[in-house]
């Protein structure tokens, strides 16, 4: 029986079902020692004196002086230091490190910073250290603008979101092996093997790191484990015994990474009967105090900036700029969810002036096969944005409900989106993803550095090898990935885990299967012992990207999504609850369909409070609302009815035709509320859309 | 994670010998119910008692007794959850039994007890955070520090009354038992809480809360509601409390009134001019909504908890005349 697309048991599941699965603060090592981070109280200046004002005894402890490597972080570029050495540059900023093996002597281990403070920024339009801009340009954009028959303009701000994964970051670091081994709550154990290596000036076979159960991670665990790894892994090594390091809830929310906020402004150029003829945005995203992943997030957010829409003349100009905030980061979505409701709450705004249908609107302009994006990309036979609104509006009733809705404290919108699976650009080919299948005495081990982080990776990567290898889901094994015996697979990101690293899978599978004929992988084991199949990412044919112009196939595929909120106003306090959701996805083929549901339900809800209610607040650089009683996130009674539809129309890039969809539902929610809310005739442009706001943009219209 | 700091605890079964292990303990020493409230108070150290008594043991706090016609008792160990489903409450003290239900979450209230409930500390923005965060704004002066960093030339502490059952118990005019070694008094509701964030309460520390005492309700002689303003239907305390009881003549005019703000201050704020202007009426619209005026304008949120001041201003206003409108249909 073919495992692909039906609901088999999770790998993972008897034991987190159990209790029995083991998180990173689970673990205990011999003789190992707690550590706590030092951090920066202001967000902007120079350190001038740190005065340690505790009986050392039993410390370690670790300024930048101590750093063994260099004293960055290693991503993209290399400004960050992992400990400040003069320079500040935001609050939480990490200075020094402290471990001991009692939690509360380390606790009241008293540390005094001077500092010479320095004028902070925090509006990112008055910023003038940019950290990545780059142009998107088809077509001629003036010259379309000028000849449009009805220009509509718009500013849209989007806010800070935090990921608040259930286990915060932490790691243990073991010295071992002449070197050091670092277990850890993260989702690529491959970039902080690269920033261990830089960090501490060992050779890669000195470095191990091994991912813990995770609980959770939406991108918030995809760069900043590098930074608490090296930590842990400097103080190991100076004090020659295990260290753990792990934040609390606090901790976590001022100092690690969030979504970007970001303003983005549209020009749209469009006929009276409804055509774009020119789409011109600017995208402006707040990186916080360092590079980080912004550049990456940048990209993506630029690339899906003119929605799925078919138009001849776009230019999209994006910037990312630094500010004295912590560096903001990945998180779900990437910076498609800030472009994408730039973009959706723009056609709503212009099916407005047209006097026209929003579904009409969307359905006059959505990409078809054979159509470009606006980096030039042909979209092909599996574009499927027209189909996934048509049938949107079907199911939902959109047309009916808007009008039985009008002149009523009840709402509908809906937003058209789209999603790229994978790297960006060259992002793959330059990645080299490997992934390995052994042959076992059960049948057959998948090693990838993929991780596990509740999304079900080891499950849907099982389910593929079965069914590729035409072996029972049951005899294939998997495991939590440890550099020292997977290949990497790349990071855990960019929906890609499923199409770029399942595919790699498929192709181990197969050639596998060639070479022990029509054996069962576990009696060929028994035969003639392990073997191995290791493969490698292969660039699809025919897709080419240019880095430098920014044109071309941006993402072997897409996703195709349409969401339609229905929205319930109070009419004297302006609260919104949400009703009823319908989410149709597009997500090329479900290898398990309750965990692609799943997906999409956890990302509306996700989604849901990005729109309504999840509100960093920054005081003075520094989240003045860093715990769970007033950073709020949605609970199942904020969560409306969610009717899920998935739709397959296969892409010949991924496996059994599966693209990506981790992030994509994160994508459509805040838009779609936000329309329905306008529906109500109050003109929010800006989310969260809290009842203060619409209080606000009530008193406006009124 | 956050850990307790240490502590001795003690488990008595009997009122007295609680009483008397918390006497001997003094001053550093605090009763613990549920422990929703002290532990993660604990926990950041808002609270450090060397001595903890728990009080989960003693049987006779756990009790319901008595009648509706002639009032209820409640233990003061009796859970949110129990108080929230007990039938007679449920039926008979709607506002009771629905101010219970809307406690933060189903696993808090069934640990969570009324007693902790009509006890809870005050809150705000600037001191329900861990030491750290704590230390590093220099402390407040509710613990630690000597400034009010909600109104820093304030002298007071503005931390904010933030049960849900705190405004009903007034607005019915329920009755409390407090219990030490220096003897057993019962007193209103009303006089249990001051307007201090700190001294929030009108009892001694050795004081023990044991019986809550709901007043006598025979059909239809009064009514009472309770409505809470949140920005989510789960977890979250009040950031606007409504509680409301109105007392009914036999022609079905307003004869006795009383309305009760709750986390607009630091304590009940009993608004006698709301009251004012719905006795001798119907509850008519016009009488609602002069007595929502009433409200709207004396309540003065601090910039403490969530959401902005002039919305949560505005909303008193809202939840005032819907906690009538709501009182006037429970009536017909």
């Amino acid at each position: 029986m073919p495992a692909v697309g039906t609901n088999v048991p999770r790998k993972d599941s008897t034991e987190k079902v159990t209790g029995t699965a083991r998180y990173v603060d689970d673990l205990v090592f011999p003789g190992m020692l707690h550590a706590r981070t030092i951090r920066s109280t202001i967000p902007r200046g120079r350190i001038r004196d740190v005065r340690l004002s505790f009986d050392r005894a039993g410390f370690t402890i670790i300024d930048h002086r101590d750093v063994t490597g260099r004293n960055v972080v290693a991503l993209i570029e290399d400004d960050q230091p992992l400990l400040a050495e003069r320079e500040i540059r935001h609050v939480a900023e990490p200075i020094l490190l402290l471990a001991h093996e009692d939690l509360d002597t380390l606790r009241r281990a008293r540390v005094d910073i001077d500092y010479e403070p320095l004028e902070p920024l925090f509006d990112p339009t008055r910023s003038t250290q940019l950290l990545k801009d780059l142009r998107i340009v088809k077509g001629d954009v003036e010259q379309a603008l000028a000849g449009a028959e009805v220009v509509v303009e718009g500013e849209y701000r989007t806010g800070h979101q935090e990921q608040l994964y259930i286990e915060p970051n932490g790691v243990i670091a073991v010295p071992e092996n002449g070197g050091v081994t670092v277990h850890g709550s993260l989702q690529c154990p491959f970039y902080v093997h690269k920033a261990l290596r830089i960090a501490l000036g060992l050779p890669d076979d000195r470095i191990r790191v091994v991912q813990t159960e995770t609980g959770g991670g939406f991108g918030g665990k995809e760069e900043y484990p590098s930074v608490i790894a090296a930590h842990a892994a400097l103080l190991a090594l100076k004090a020659k015994r295990p260290v753990k390091l792990i934040y609390d809830r606090l901790e976590d929310m001022l100092a690690t990474t969030k979504r970007h906020p970001s303003i983005v402004r549209h020009r749209t150029g469009v006929t009276r009967d409804g055509r774009l003829v020119a789409m011109d945005i600017e995208v402006l995203m707040d990186g916080g105090a360092y590079v980080t992943l912004s550049p990456v997030v940048l990209s993506r957010g630029a690339i899906h900036a003119a929605g799925p829409y078919r138009c001849d003349h776009v230019r999209i100009e994006a910037r990312a700029v630094g500010t004295n905030t912590p560096p903001n980061g990945a998180f779900r979505g990437f910076g498609a969810p800030q472009t994408q409701f730039a973009v959706e709450v723009q056609m709503e705004r212009i099916a407005e002036a047209l006097s026209m249908d929003p579904a009409r609107l969307r359905e006059l302009n959505a990409l078809r096969p054979g159509d470009t994006t606006a980096t030039g990309q042909r979209v092909e036979a599996d574009c499927s944005a027209l189909q996934v609104l048509q049938q949107a509006v079907e199911r939902s009733d959109f047309h009916g409900k808007r009008e039985r809705y009008a002149g009523t404290n009840r709402g509908i919108g809906l937003s058209l989106f789209f999603h790229g699976a994978g790297f960006t650009g060259s992002g793959e080919v330059k990645l080299a993803s490997r992934a390995a299948l052994c042959t076992t005495e059960r049948g057959v081990r998948i090693l990838v550095g993929s991780a596990e982080i509740g999304q079900g990776t080891r499950t849907m990567h099982a389910q593929i090898v079965a069914d590729s290898l035409g072996i029972p889901y049951e005899d294939v094994e998997t495991g939590l990935p440890d550099t020292s015996n997977v290949p990497d697979s790349g990071p855990t990101v960019a929906s890609r885990t499923c199409m770029v690293v399942g595919g790699i899978l498929q192709r181990c599978a197969s050639d596998l299967r060639e070479r022990i004929g029509d054996m069962h992988p576990r009696e060929h084991f028994t035969k003639h012992g392990a073997t191995v199949v290791t493969k490698e990412y292969e660039p699809p044919h025919g897709i080419a990207w240019d880095d430098d112009t920014y044109r071309g196939d941006a993402y072997a595929t897409y996703a195709w999504a349409c969401d339609v909120a229905e929205v319930e106003m109070d009419p004297d306090t302006y609260e919104i609850r949400p009703i009823h959701f319908t989410a149709v996805q597009d997500i090329g083929k479900a290898i398990h369909p309750v965990l692609v549901a799943g997906q999409i339900e956890g990302g509306t809800a996700q989604g849901i409070g990005y729109a309504l209610i999840e509100e960093v607040v920054m005081r003075e650089g520094a989240m003045a609302n860093a715990q769970m009683t007033n950073y709020l996130v949605p609970t199942t009674l904020d969560t409306p009815t969610m009717d899920v539809v998935i739709v397959e129309t296969p892409s010949h890039h991924g496996p059994f035709g599966a693209k990506g969809v981790g992030e994509m539902p994160i994508d459509g929610p805040a838009p779609a509320i936000v329309n329905a809310i306008r529906h109500l005739g109050l003109d929010i442009r800006q989310i969260p859309a809290t009842p203060e706001r619409i209080a606000e943009a009530a008193c406006v219209s009124a | 994670m956050l850990r307790l700091p240490r502590f001795t605890y003690h488990e008595p079964t009997t009122v007295g010998e609680a009483v008397r292990l918390f006497t001997e303990a003094m001053p550093d020493v605090a009763y613990v119910a549920g422990g929703t409230d002290l532990y993660p108070n604990m926990k950041r150290r808002q609270q450090t008692p060397a001595t903890v008594i728990a009080l989960h043991r003693i049987p006779e706090l756990r009790a319901i007794a008595g009648t509706p016609e002639s009032g209820m008792t409640i233990g003061a160990c009796v859970t949110l959850t129990e108080l929230a489903a007990h039938e007679a409450v449920r039926l008979r003290y709607p506002a009771v039994s629905h101010a219970a239900h809307v406690v933060s979450t189903p696993i808090l209230r069934n640990m969570g007890t009324i007693g902790g409930n009509l006890l809870l500390d005050t809150r705000c923005n600037y001191y329900d955070q861990n030491y750290e965060w704590r230390k590093a704004i220099n402390f407040c002066m509710k613990r630690d520090g000597e400034i009010c960093w909600v109104a820093p030339s304030s002298p007071r502490c503005w931390a904010v009354q933030s049960s849900d059952g705190v405004p009903v118990a007034v607005a019915l005019g329920a009755d409390v038992t407090v219990t030490s070694v220096r003897g057993t008094r019962r007193l209103p509701a009303a006089g249990l809480y001051r307007n201090d964030g700190i001294q929030y309460l009108e009892k001694g520390p050795d004081e023990l809360l044991v019986a809550y005492h709901l007043p006598p309700v025979r059909d239809g002689d009064w009514r009472a509601t309770y409505r809470k303003l949140r920005r989510r239907d789960a977890f979250d305390f009040p950031v606007l409390g409504v509680a409301a009881r109105v007392d009914f003549a036999r022609d079905g005019s307003v004869s006795a009134a009383r309305i009760v703000l709750g986390a607009v201050a630091s304590y009940p704020q009993e608004i006698s001019a709301a009251a004012d202007a719905i006795i001798g009426t119907r509850l008519d619209e016009g009488a609602i909504g002069a007595a929502a005026d009433a409200a709207y304008r004396p309540a003065k949120p601090m910039d403490n908890t969530d959401f902005t001041l002039a919305w949560r201003k505005e909303m008193v206003r809202v939840h005032v005349q819907r906690a009538l409108q709501d009182i006037r249909a429970q009536n017909t």
